[in-house]
């Protein structure tokens, strides 16, 4: 197939939103060790090109699934930084009305079912939802993302058979970071690529490099157009790194720091600005003018969840089943 | 880099697989291999791995097996049906996969059945007897899994296979897995495990899981899947879109189809996967290809969902019939031999039912036996409790009776 031709607006548009990933990361980061946010965040650092890259290949009527380090994904599908912030901060104007948190983020009319943190959980909900697109007739797909880790777990092979043997219109998006935690993949896979796993279900894998936006696009397209045509689910594997521990509480000693510098010259934002400005559809003065309206945005989105209501005790029993 | 292709759909004896057509990257598959050493008629194969290694003795000796194990299951069915078991799921078509797999195991070796090994349970050497008490209801499991190294009957679909992974990773941390090849055993000198499924446990996730473990950390099990081609009514089609024996390659380690029809092929192929298990090279996926020629359990009819023509087709490859074809040609076994393992079957059947219908019923309390391991106080006062329920009812009882 030939590859998708990415216009110069749509190459900064995914320069954009992963700045904007990053640089939501790193604010929320500072809040945390401020105290001014509760609860605890799984960080994404390094892995925007992965997000960016899959949700940029999706229609507005499809739909992804997440885990629990959902921020880039939420962003990268066009919910708000500022309704995630809110929902960060607890606040009644979350994307959840600040009863899901970080690890659950999401807006299923923006194209994201709130985030699932049970590793693995979002596998069959995935299948489930792409069932649901071909039941109804509906012309969608489904991104699923999930770590390396969750391809251990028995709903991995329970979504992904069941998704092969159906034909359903799913991409299952494993991002690979090596960690799960502290385990390093090699300990825990005797293949050497997650994409390997697809031969025991009859399907395509896929492995590509995931701090590559346009890669990750092009990959995504294709398989997803697969999807569409009814050819059913690919397992696509991006090669990716998080720069931070798994979560607040980790300072990630389990990795030697070679490793980690030398994934940080991979660092997805900054190679796609070299190339973009390489390309010259991106000029050096626009750079500093998209930095500077991000942390606008990013400043108005904390002062107002710092002022928004918390959800009201008598609402602790809605949104609890759809109906 | 593009790993993988699917073209199943191609290859016979499997049935279409409902793949879409295949994608960019996807070659077709070359059909799957079936190693077989006796085709259904008796005659002889050659294969360039797999050898027939035993002599006129031992195959009359595994002929008699799958006639008294085929006894065994016909009589259990009558007697459920005269009520005098409360279920039975049978083995029939099944013999030579439970068979040459039960005989390949060495004393040592561990086995994971599910509830229709019968064949195994045969071959490990428990009395049928054990059996028929889990099935009349009157014990609470029915053996001690370390007497005869066969663990207890497991309803829960494909949960065997990761306490069988647990247990060999146990052999090898205790050090009794072979993996010196230059130490005084020859590298062969070792235990291993081997785990039952079916092919519809094969859609469990977690026979995935322990699929990942056992390859992971090489542990010594050998996973038999018997694809008798139903799971209740649910046929292999509508499971997997590959030949299940693939699947062990998207976990990197080997998968190998026999024709589970014939014993000495799943013999030959299960005691080679041991080997490499006790050699300490880790599990193998073996897929036995067989066919459930009875119901799913006496609970089931089978009639309602699939063709009298698919039975019949199975018929032909029947696991009996071609020992007996090949005894009586290449071995000189003579009516004699026949006669007398047929006696003795209908001897074994007489003891069945007499036997059965005199066990006796457990008193009540029993329930509480073998719940832990070792006494626990909790149980203990419930144990006590329902005992003076029960005594309230003693005078009742009594004039009742008179
Ligand atoms: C079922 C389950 N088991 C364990 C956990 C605890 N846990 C949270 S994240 C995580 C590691 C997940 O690793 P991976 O899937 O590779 O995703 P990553 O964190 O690398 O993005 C674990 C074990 C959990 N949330 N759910
Ligand atoms: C976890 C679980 N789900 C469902 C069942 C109900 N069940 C009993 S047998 C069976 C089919 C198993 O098929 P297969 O693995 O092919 O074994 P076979 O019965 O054909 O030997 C099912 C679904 C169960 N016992 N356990
Ligand atoms: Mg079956």
């Amino acid at each position: 197939m030939a590859e998708a031709k990415l216009t110069p607006e749509q190459k900064l548009a995914m320069y954009h939103r992963m700045l904007l990933c990053r640089m939501f990361e790193e604010r929320v980061y500072f809040l945390f060790l401020e105290g001014r946010l509760p609860g605890t965040i799984h960080q994404s650092q390094g892995q925007e090109a992965s997000a960016v890259g899959i949700c940029s290949a999706l229609d507005a009527g499809d739909m992804i699934t997440s885990t629990h380090r959902p921020h880039s994904h939420a962003i990268a599908r066009g919910v708000s930084a500022r309704s995630l912030m809110a929902e960060l901060f607890a606040k009644e104007t979350g994307c959840c009305r600040g009863k899901g948190g970080s690890m659950h983020v999401g807006d299923a009319g923006a194209g994201m079912l709130p985030a699932i943190a049970i590793v693995g959980g979002g596998l069959p909900l995935a299948a489930g939802y792409a069932l649901a697109f071909r039941y109804l007739k509906q012309p969608n797909i489904v991104a699923c993302f999930f770590g390396e880790g969750a391809a251990n777990i028995g709903v991995f092979h329970e979504a992904v058979n069941m998704a092969a043997i159906w034909n359903l219109p799913v991409v299952f998006v494993c991002e690979n970071n090596k960690y799960a935690a502290s385990t390093a993949v090699e300990k825990v896979m005797r293949v050497k690529h997650v994409s390997e796993r697809a031969a025991a279900y009859g399907i395509p894998g896929e492995t590509v490099d995931g701090n590559d936006v346009e890669v990750v696009y092009q990959a995504m397209v294709k398989a997803g157009s697969r999807a569409r045509a009814g050819d059913g689910p690919t397992l696509l594997e991006l090669e990716t790194y998080r720069f931070a521990g798994h979560s607040r509480s980790d300072p990630g000693h389990y990795r030697k720091p070679e490793e980690v510098a030398a994934w940080k010259e991979r660092d997805p934002i900054a190679r796609y600005e070299a190339r973009l400005l390489a390309e010259k559809v991106l000029e050096p003065s626009e750079m500093t003018k998209i930095r500077a309206s991000i942390e606008l945005e990013l400043e108005t989105a904390i002062a107002q969840a710092e002022q928004d209501p918390s959800p009201k005790p008598e609402d602790c029993l809605t949104d609890v089943f759809a109906s | 880099m593009t790993v993988n292709a699917d073209g199943a759909a191609a290859a016979a004896p499997y049935p279409a697989a409902p793949a879409g057509p295949p994608g960019p990257g996807r070659e077709p598959e070359p059909a799957p291999e079936l190693v077989q050493l006796l085709t259904p008629e008796g005659e002889p194969v050659e294969h360039p791995e797999y050898a027939i290694g035993e002599s006129a003795d031992e195959i009359r000796a595994l002929y008699r097996d799958l006639v008294l194990v085929r006894r065994i299951d016909t009589e259990a069915i009558s007697l459920q049906r005269q009520g005098e078991l409360g279920i039975w799921a049978s083995l029939l078509g099944q013999e030579a996969a439970q068979v040459g797999s039960g005989r390949a195991l060495g004393p040592r070796d561990m086995a994971f059945p599910t509830y229709r090994e019968h064949g195994v349970a045969w071959c490990r050497g428990l009395d049928p007897m054990q059996l028929f008490r889990l099935f009349r209801g009157v014990s609470n499991g029915g053996w001690d899994p370390a007497d005869h190294n066969f663990h207890l009957y497991t309803i829960v679909i494909g949960s065997q296979a990761l306490h069988a992974t647990g247990y060999a990773m146990g052999i090898q941390r205790d050090g009794a897995v072979g993996n010196d090849p230059a130490g005084a055993d020859g590298g062969t000198a070792g235990e291993a495990v081997i785990a039952y499924f079916g092919d519809g446990a094969t859609s469990q996730g977690d026979v995935n899981e322990a699929f990942i473990w056992a390859s992971v950390f090489n542990a010594p099990v050998v996973f038999f899947c018997q694809n008798n081609q139903w799971a209740i009514s649910e046929p292999l089609e509508k499971q997997s879109r590959i030949p299940l024996y693939h699947r062990a390659r998207g976990f990197g380690f080997p998968g190998v189809r026999v024709d589970g029809n014939d014993v000495l092929a799943c013999k030959a192929v299960t005691r080679k996967a041991l080997q490499a298990a006790y050699a300490g090279q880790g599990p193998t996926l073996i897929e036995a290809y067989t066919y459930r020629m009875g119901a799913h359990t006496t609970t089931d009819d089978p009639t309602r969902y699939r063709l009298q023509s698919e039975l019949e087709a199975w018929k032909l490859k029947d696991p009996i019939e071609r020992v007996k074809a090949y005894l009586v040609r290449a071995h000189g076994a003579d009516a004699g031999f026949f006669q007398q393992i047929d006696r003795e079957a209908d001897e074994l059947g007489e003891r069945i039912r007499r036997e059965v219908r005199s066990m006796p019923d457990p008193g009540p309390l029993e329930i509480f036996g073998n719940v832990y391991a070792e006494p626990h106080s909790l149980l203990a006062a419930e144990r006590d409790q329902y005992a003076a329920y029960l005594d309230s009812f003693a005078d009742t009882e009594q004039e009742a009776a008179q």
